[in-house]
């Protein structure tokens, strides 16, 4: 038994595992990283000249240290964490539905044909479609409190999910579905094991893509009849040429445009991680 | 007293726009428990649909497979498959894949592991459990995959080209390990390749098929002494049993030529 192991040992030696990925180089890294914040900063340096020196009518064009003031304020008295608060309840909602009803349809599309053939020109039809322009009609629909805005937030999301969905469990590897048949896999578990897991990189991606979207909802849904709301404030502020208000809301829902992609995406690459070394 | 019979097992496809393709027809041979088979033949010959047949993944069109007196319907925890390389699922760790199967027959994950673990340590890979199969080399992936079919505990080993992909060296490493492992583990197995040498070296019996139909052509029994270690490749009697397995197969091959 020790020989046994011993010649075990020099066998998986000469067999070596490949080297673990290395991290993306450190140096390159920071100088792209120094570029971007250079961009960011000259950007607001130029919106700031132009507002101060071309434009002179804060009615018109407000330049952003007036912005940033106003953001301060409106984030002291509450009146933004109120609005961003039910901006935000109502893209969790929505999210959440479109997803959890895009991934079970596009499954469903995927494991039954018929399911399939009934549906999928629907789906393409209302993808392409600017279907954010029923957002009057969900208004009628569900009034004007939280649920509304979830309808048109379902809408913006649910057809790339169901997409995505599908493309991902279309992808498996068919080798992976025979290893489970041989295993004995009954059909739902060959699902959850093998098909789900191939998706989830192209389901997460999906999802990416669907925030962006959703948050396109939340305005458009709030623009047309809401009691708060970051599109509501943009509403009210436009309508008395509150420029500075109305950026602040722009500027809050671009940011939470940015840090929700962002959190997909590095969920995402972990996901993906598996991939690229595959 | 045979473990395994194939009775005049045929498999046809329907091709399209009609006509049907024969893979394999009128096979027939037994399969003794604890024997190590290779079969070995001409690309096109069936083996690998044959293989499929004894797992269950494909039902012949006529005959029966049967083991232990029972006809082969479909996938059965008494056999497993060590398919081609790339069937690890890339998503989950060296040991999860190898609890993969014993997650589908419900056994909790806390049995499963030290089970997993102790297969992991016979296949040499001791170390690599927390490892990604795209962290692995194509030597120690193939490794997992024969761990994953052993540790449901089989009687049967299903081997399809397991080794194929790899690099002539760490091929014939392969083999030498696999002749451990299958002596440690008394499993029957039955092993499919088109290389001879690869064949003769780790058979009791090599099973030599003809192309189109697929059909047995000839069995060769290996009379070399067990256990063989790396070394016995260089008996001579090996090379005359290469040769006559190789005469058989250039035989096949004239027949496709001549068909």
């Amino acid at each position: 038994m020790t020989q046994l192991t011993q010649t075990t040992a020099g066998l998986v030696t000469d067999d070596a595992p490949l080297p673990r990925k290395q991290a993306a180089r450190s140096g390159a890294l920071s100088s792209r990283t120094t570029t971007q914040v250079l961009s960011i900063v000259g950007g607001l340096a130029l919106w700031e000249l132009l507002a101060r020196f071309a434009v002179h009518n804060t009615a018109f064009l407000a330049p952003p240290s007036i912005v940033a003031v106003r953001f301060w304020q409106m984030l002291l008295d509450g009146t933004l964490l109120y609005n961003g608060w039910v901006s935000l309840q109502e893209l969790i909602w929505g999210f959440i539905l479109g997803v959890a009803v895009g991934i079970v349809v596009g499954a469903a599309m995927v494991q039954w044909k018929m399911v399939d053939d009934a549906l999928a020109v629907w789906i393409s039809a209302l993808y392409a479609a600017p279907i954010v322009a029923l957002a009057p009609v969900l208004i009628i629909w569900f009034g004007f409190g939280l649920w509304s805005k979830v309808a048109v937030v379902f809408i913006m999301v649910v057809f790339p999910m169901v997409i995505n969905t599908q493309a991902g469990l279309e992808s498996v590897d068919r080798r992976l579905l025979l290893v489970a048949r041989s295993f004995c896999a009954s059909r739902w578990k060959t699902f959850y094991t093998v098909a789900l897991p191939s998706a989830a990189p192209f389901i997460v991606s999906g999802m990416r893509q669907s925030v962006g979207r959703g948050l396109v909802g939340v305005v458009i849904g709030e623009l047309f009849g809401a009691k708060a709301g970051l599109g509501n404030i943009i509403t009210t502020a436009s309508s008395v040429f509150d420029m500075p208000t109305l950026f602040v809301a722009v500027v809050t829902l671009a940011l939470a445009g940015i840090i929700l992609t962002a959190i997909l995406r590095s969920y995402e690459l972990r996901l993906a991680a598996w991939r690229d070394v595959a | 007293m045979a473990l395994i019979e194939f009775v005049d097992v045929g498999v046809r496809y329907q091709r399209r726009g009609g006509g049907e393709t024969v893979a394999l027809e009128n096979v027939s041979f037994t399969i003794a428990p604890g024997e190590f088979i290779c079969i070995v033949g001409p690309s096109g010959c069936g083996k690998t649909t044959l293989l499929h047949c004894l797992d269950g993944l494909h039902t012949p069109t006529s005959g029966r497979i049967l083991i232990d007196g029972r006809e082969i319907t479909s996938p059965g925890h008494d056999r497993a498959m060590v398919f081609q390389s790339a069937s690890l699922m890339p998503w989950r760790t060296v040991v999860r894949n190898v609890t993969y199967g014993l997650e589908l027959q419900n056994v909790p994950l806390r049995e499963a592991i030290p089970r997993a673990q102790a297969m992991i340590d016979l296949v040499g890979l001791t170390g690599f459990e927390d490892r990604h199969p795209g962290e692995l080399s194509g030597g120690m992936q193939q490794r997992v995959n024969l761990a994953r079919a052993l540790v449901i505990d089989p009687e049967v080993i299903l081997l399809d080209e397991p080794f194929a992909s790899l690099d002539a060296q760490t091929r014939e490493l392969m083999q030498t390990e696999l002749l451990r492992v299958w002596d440690a583990t008394k499993k029957t197995a039955v092993f499919i390749t088109h290389q001879i040498s690869e064949a003769v070296y780790l058979a009791d019996r090599v099973v030599v098929m003809s192309a189109r139909p697929g059909r047995v052509k000839e069995i060769v029994p290996v009379p070399i002494a067990r256990p063989r270690p790396a070394s016995a490749r260089r008996d001579p009697r090996m090379f005359e049993i290469e040769a006559v397995v190789g005469a058989l197969i250039d035989g096949a091959h004239a027949e496709v030529v001549t068909a």
